[in-house]
């Protein structure tokens, strides 16, 4: 079966990631057909003749990037969840609310769906966005051949989703601009705030420079293996 | 168009972007979506009209950009005072309480990368229905295509309903006329990225080049 399946990087072939147009790579001396591009050298890359896009194999440094950006955020998630990301002054009184203390506010005062809602986008979501980043990254990293085709689903999950955390920001953003009414109630950005926009950026920016064909270059290695055997056996 | 009928008619020959699989797809009927066979990524969708459609949307959705950055889209009335929010205004703010970092930020993801997509889109597909070449059109098509996961006028729509919640036991909250058409902009937003359908556009500079 396996003899049916060729990838693009098995016959030098490139698809632009924006035009879907194909290109060839061009021949390179000295590099036998079955080897892959070391990871200490820039993979080859061209240019789309198409859209002019640079198009490579793979993205260059792809793991070494991401996992920076992970852990980056790793870092940011711990201040945006201690800090307060508003400080609410009403009547001269001041009252710092944190991203749970805005949660657990809003479930108090009967609103449990809305609470709900805010707890996933901005609680569950980029932890579990840290979660899956860091598993990915380590499954590629151990050459795992473990169900390669849900492996490259929940990556596009948590690259899909990643932007709703955004909305306590904006719910910042919005109650800035209206409650302004200068001695009797105003509101106020927190560091948190800051914080918690860098873990979106940082995991949107992580998502964006993970290489998912990585996922199945393990299970590409481990079929040329199998072929070898057969081959030699 | 002569690019839809040679793409629809012909097997084709596709990568998959996950996972560098080399495959054959058949010609697709309206509607129907081409998978991968190994990793089940979505290799093409074949949109109806989707030129046009698309270039409907998206001036509909200029439209009603301008619209929801015309007139307040929240206002709140407390002790006598009653103060207006727009879409910008929100940076604005942020800005002038020395939040420059998260201004931007705001500024970007709701009026910038918005506004730039809507524009661009425009600009495109105009271009590729009046038969139009430029060397521009690729260069754009791909920067709006790269950047749209940056618009987030939905998340920001969410965020509105969380607010007026928040503030509703607080003040009176009365929702401005922009709101309804902000609404509308989310919507004709979502349609846009259904009915697009990149392959048009990449065509049409195949064949203009």
């Amino acid at each position: 079966m396996s003899t049916l399946y060729k990838t693009g990087l098995e016959e030098g072939l490139l698809c632009c990631p924006h035009c879907n147009l194909i290109s060839r790579l061009p021949e390179q001396k000295n590099t036998a057909p079955k080897t892959r591009a070391p990871n200490n050298r820039q993979p080859p890359s061209i240019i789309c003749p198409r859209c002019d896009a640079l198009l490579h194999t793979r993205i260059p440094h792809s793991l070494a990037k991401t996992t920076a950006l992970v852990l980056a955020a790793t870092f940011m998630y711990i201040p945006a969840n201690i800090l307060p990301i508003m400080n609410v002054t009403y009547l001269g009184s001041g009252q710092t609310d944190t991203i749970m203390g805005g949660i657990i506010h809003l479930f108090m005062e009967g609103m449990w769906p809305l609470a709900l809602i805010v707890f996933v986008a901005s609680i569950v979501v980029p932890l579990l966005k840290l979660l899956v980043m860091g598993g990915l990254l380590l499954s590629v990293k151990f050459g795992s051949c473990w169900r390669p085709a849900q492996r490259t689903h929940l990556f596009h999950i948590t690259e899909f989703i990643g932007r709703w955390s955004m909305v306590d920001i904006f719910v910042l953003a919005i109650l800035v601009a209206l409650v302004q009414f200068g001695n009797i109630a105003s509101v106020d950005a927190g560091l948190g705030a800051l914080s918690f926009a860098a873990v979106v950026i940082l995991t949107m920016f992580a998502a964006h420079t993970f290489d998912p064909r990585l996922i199945w270059d393990a299970m590409d290695k481990k079929n040329l293996h199998k072929q070898k055997d057969t081959t030699h056996g | 168009m002569q690019g839809e009928k040679h793409k629809h008619t012909q097997r084709v020959l596709r990568i998959c972007h996950d996972c560098d699989l080399i495959q054959e797809i058949p010609p697709l009927k309206a509607g129907k979506t081409a998978r991968c066979i190994r990793c089940h990524s979505i290799l093409e969708r074949h949109r109806t009209n989707s030129l046009d459609r698309s270039l409907a949307l998206a001036l509909t959705g200029i439209i009603l950009f301008m619209l929801s950055n015309l007139f307040p889209l929240l206002s709140l009335k407390a002790g006598g005072v009653a103060l207006d929010s727009t879409l910008l205004s929100s940076s604005i703010e942020l800005f002038r309480i020395d939040r420059p970092l998260l201004s931007l930020l705001v500024f970007f993801t709701t009026i910038l990368f918005p506004a730039l997509s809507l524009a661009g889109m425009v600009y495109v597909l105009g271009s590729v229905k009046l038969g139009h070449n430029s060397q521009w059109i690729g260069p754009i098509f791909r920067f709006l295509r790269s950047t749209d996961v940056w618009g987030m006028l939905e998340v920001f729509l969410l965020a509105i309903i969380v607010a007026g919640v928040k503030l509703g036991d607080l003040a009176e909250i009365i929702p401005g006329i922009s709101l309804y058409s902000f609404f509308a902009l989310v919507i004709i937003l979502a349609l846009l990225s259904s009915t697009l359908d990149p392959d048009d556009v990449w065509q049409h500079q195949e064949t203009t080049t």
